[in-house]
């Protein structure tokens, strides 16, 4: 049986946080190695923040929802906001070199990083909001 | 939620370093930029301390980009220390490493030549 914890955030920059902890709570009882959960974090830690600044666009009676699904091979995440989503199609892949040009804006590394750390990654939308659903596979300690 | 970020400056033989405590966000931009922008009024190296630090998100990553390339411009060197081994990880992943210098502690950087 699918163990769910669902967490439901303030569309507020430092939430995030929460649901950081919350990650490296679940990442540590699932197993996950040290290494593993602190990409973890770092990727709902973005997209949370996805959620936030561009789901939610700061609209402070907006919310953002976290859902960690605890199955036996993997571990599911969806962070859902009320935004129109993010087209991954859209999202150019950031290069420093381009970023340190004169002119260029240095931030945009929020989805680059949650496909580098995660196994898994899905952009979804719908009426009701933007939804980005993760997958860490498990891979224990000494495994 | 943050932790503010606290940061301060000492000047340690050649080099200036900076050291950084608590959350590299958005909100520890200014901090940082003035700090190191005193700092390489007297020194070409500067070392940025991570001692202090458990969380750098995604705005405090382009935080570092705006400073490496300030850095460069004005012929500064960027050494970085103390970062835990994720953020080691993540500095690769974006190319921060290749135009900074990471060791594992305070004490390799201030040992490095200039």
């Amino acid at each position: 049986m699918k163990k769910i914890i669902e967490l439901t955030l303030p569309s507020s920059l430092g939430c995030e946080k929460v649901a950081i902890a919350s990650a490296a709570s679940v990442g540590k009882k699932m197993g996950l190695s040290q290494d593993r959960i602190e990409d973890l974090k770092t990727a709902v830690g973005e997209a949370c923040i996805n959620a936030i600044e561009h789901g939610n666009k700061g609209k402070k009676d907006a919310q953002v929802v976290v859902v960690f699904k605890e199955e036996q091979e993997k571990l599911e995440i969806s962070v859902k906001d009320q935004g129109p989503g993010v087209d991954p199609k859209a999202v150019e892949t950031p290069s420093i070199d381009k970023k340190m040009k004169p002119g260029s804006k240095q931030r945009g590394w929020g989805v680059f990083l949650i496909k580098n750390l995660t196994d898994e990654v899905e952009f979804c939308s719908s009426k009701k909001g933007g939804e980005v659903k993760m997958i860490i596979k498990i891979q224990r300690d000494g495994e | 939620m943050y932790q503010d970020v606290i940061v301060t400056v000492e000047k340690r033989g050649n080099k200036a370093v900076v050291n950084l405590e608590g959350d590299i966000t958005t909100f520890a931009e200014e901090s940082i930029t003035k700090a190191v922008q005193s700092a390489l009024s007297d020194c070409k190296s500067i070392v940025l301390n991570f001692e202090g630090v458990e969380y750098i998100n995604s705005s405090g990553i382009a935080i570092l980009i705006s400073l490496v390339t300030e850095m460069m411009k004005k012929g500064g060197k960027l050494l970085v220390a103390n970062l835990t081994p994720h953020y080691q990880k993540i500095f690769k992943m974006v190319g921060l490493s290749q135009y900074t210098t990471v060791f594992n502690n305070l004490e390799e950087a201030l040992a490095a030549q200039d």
